[in-house]
């Protein structure tokens, strides 16, 4: 007998900016809508352990779409007539995201991104947090700088494996190999020049520092980074959440691509966390399964030391 | 030896055994196959030029001289920062070049030109990765 996953996959049309983005998205579950977003340059892949895990579904409608640009979803018909390379900007990243949701007619989605779907909960919880019932900010902070830079879209290097080994030591090196790789696999995927344009978003125009403390806290964000994360470290996240009323932040060992370097991981991190927002909503809107049992991350932190050396004296020189 | 790795001297000798092991590795020669050129490993004051043609160390030399024509860039950094990187398991900021070097954190400076750094990183990456095995 065939073995398939459990997720389904659809089109769905989404009016955003005057433009309508025939828009990719795989689901699985039932419940409370958790709407995934992908890291920059990738796709929804990133979350098909989540997507097929019966714990997620039990309580949980998961719902991970393709951004415009991103995966099967196309770009703008008139995308080759643009006078200026693709950039995302803040305002249509957050405008997207509400489209999308509203499109799907989800009622009080729970959003959880990672990367820049991290640091776009900032901008959604201080501009739209009616719509939403709670954030989950991986790896995520309130100003990212150091990402926007010409060497990941330009014609004499090779972009899909300058992105994907870019990212790569973002991840922990002792998330399993095959994880990695894949997620490897999944930059390397990206169209030209979109992973550089998503980071135009993470690191020019997503400053948020005068903004954090502004959110009123309705809404709860949890934040949660992995100690191997470069570009988002644990101290950026937890300056970020300082600021942030009704905030919490987690610490966990592992990278800046939880989701997929390392699912089972990420599971015991995220479990409690999902039984917190479980017993926010409304019963009527999860299953009588209970999903997610208690679950740590045992884990911490190695120390490490330094290794001084003697200078060398005169010139050798070893052929080899 | 700890499962972080063990104390590392960096004198030539242990850069021709990590040569060694760049040149008896089994992917290089298809990931590293246009990999051609001259970089230095700079490590605390000392310069090591290495020459790759297609992914191979042909040649390693201790500091610079005018005969090598220069090199087309260099990783610099402490050997405090290099014995990190070449710890078994490296720790957060320091299990990657391109990590190293970011601007949040500057532990590893790219000089010269960042042209065949770029075109060359997953080769170079993988290269480097194998300082861990020294």
């Amino acid at each position: 007998m065939n073995q398939h996953d459990p997720i389904v996959g659809r089109y769905v049309y989404v009016q955003c900016g005057g433009k309508t983005y025939r828009t990719f998205y795989e689901e699985h579950g039932e419940g409370i809508p958790l709407v995934c977003l992908h890291t920059a340059g990738t796709d929804g892949r990133q979350y098909r352990h989540q997507l097929c895990d019966p714990d997620f579904a039990a309580n949980f409608r998961v719902i991970a779409f393709d951004m415009p640009w991103h995966g099967k979803s196309l770009p703008p018909s008139d995308f080759y007539q643009m006078e200026d390379e693709y950039k995302l900007t803040t305002k249509f990243y957050a405008e997207f995201i509400v489209a999308f949701c509203h499109a799907l007619e989800l009622k009080k989605p729970v959003i959880m991104g990672q990367s820049m779907g991290g640091n776009i909960c900032l901008e959604l919880a201080l501009r739209y947090e009616s719509e939403f019932l709670a954030f989950i900010a991986l790896e995520a902070c309130d100003y990212s700088p150091g990402w926007w830079i010409d060497a990941l879209n330009h014609p004499h290097i090779h972009g899909n494996q300058v992105v994907a080994t870019a990212t790569f030591g973002l991840m922990s090196p002792e998330s399993p190999d095959d994880c990695r790789w894949e997620t490897w696999w999944l930059y390397a995927n990206g169209g030209p020049g979109v992973f550089k344009g998503d980071l135009y978003f993470y690191s020019v125009d997503s400053d948020f520092r005068e903004h954090t403390a502004k959110i009123s806290g309705r809404v709860p964000i949890y934040f949660l980074t992995g100690t191997y994360d470069f570009a988002c470290t644990p101290e950026m996240t937890e300056r970020t959440a300082e600021k942030v009323k009704n905030s919490e932040c987690i610490i966990f060992e592992g990278g800046h691509f939880p989701t997929s370097e390392d699912p089972a991981t990420f599971k015991k991190v995220i479990a409690p966390v999902l039984k917190k927002i479980l017993a926010l909503d409304h019963p009527d809107r999860r299953s009588a399964a209970t999903g997610f049992a208690t679950l740590n991350n045992g884990r911490t932190p190695q120390s490490v030391g330094s290794s001084p050396r003697n200078a060398p004296t005169g010139r050798r020189v070893i052929d080899l | 030896m700890s499962r972080m790795g063990s104390r590392k001297s960096f004198d030539l000798e242990w850069v021709e055994r990590w040569a060694r092991l760049v040149n008896e590795d089994r992917r290089l020669p298809v990931i590293g196959r246009f990999f051609d050129g001259r970089f230095v490993l700079g490590i605390d004051d000392t310069d090591f030029l290495i020459a790759v043609n297609q992914g191979k160390v042909q040649r390693i030399a201790e500091s610079l001289a005018p005969n090598d024509f220069g090199f087309e860039f260099a990783l610099r950094a402490t050997s405090a920062t290099w014995g990190k990187f070449a710890q078994q398991i490296p720790p957060p900021m320091f299990n990657d070049i391109w990590a190293m070097a970011h601007p949040l954190h500057r532990h590893l400076r790219i000089d010269g030109n960042a042209m065949p750094f770029w075109q060359n990183l997953q080769a170079l990456t993988h290269m480097l990765s194998l300082m861990r095995k020294v």
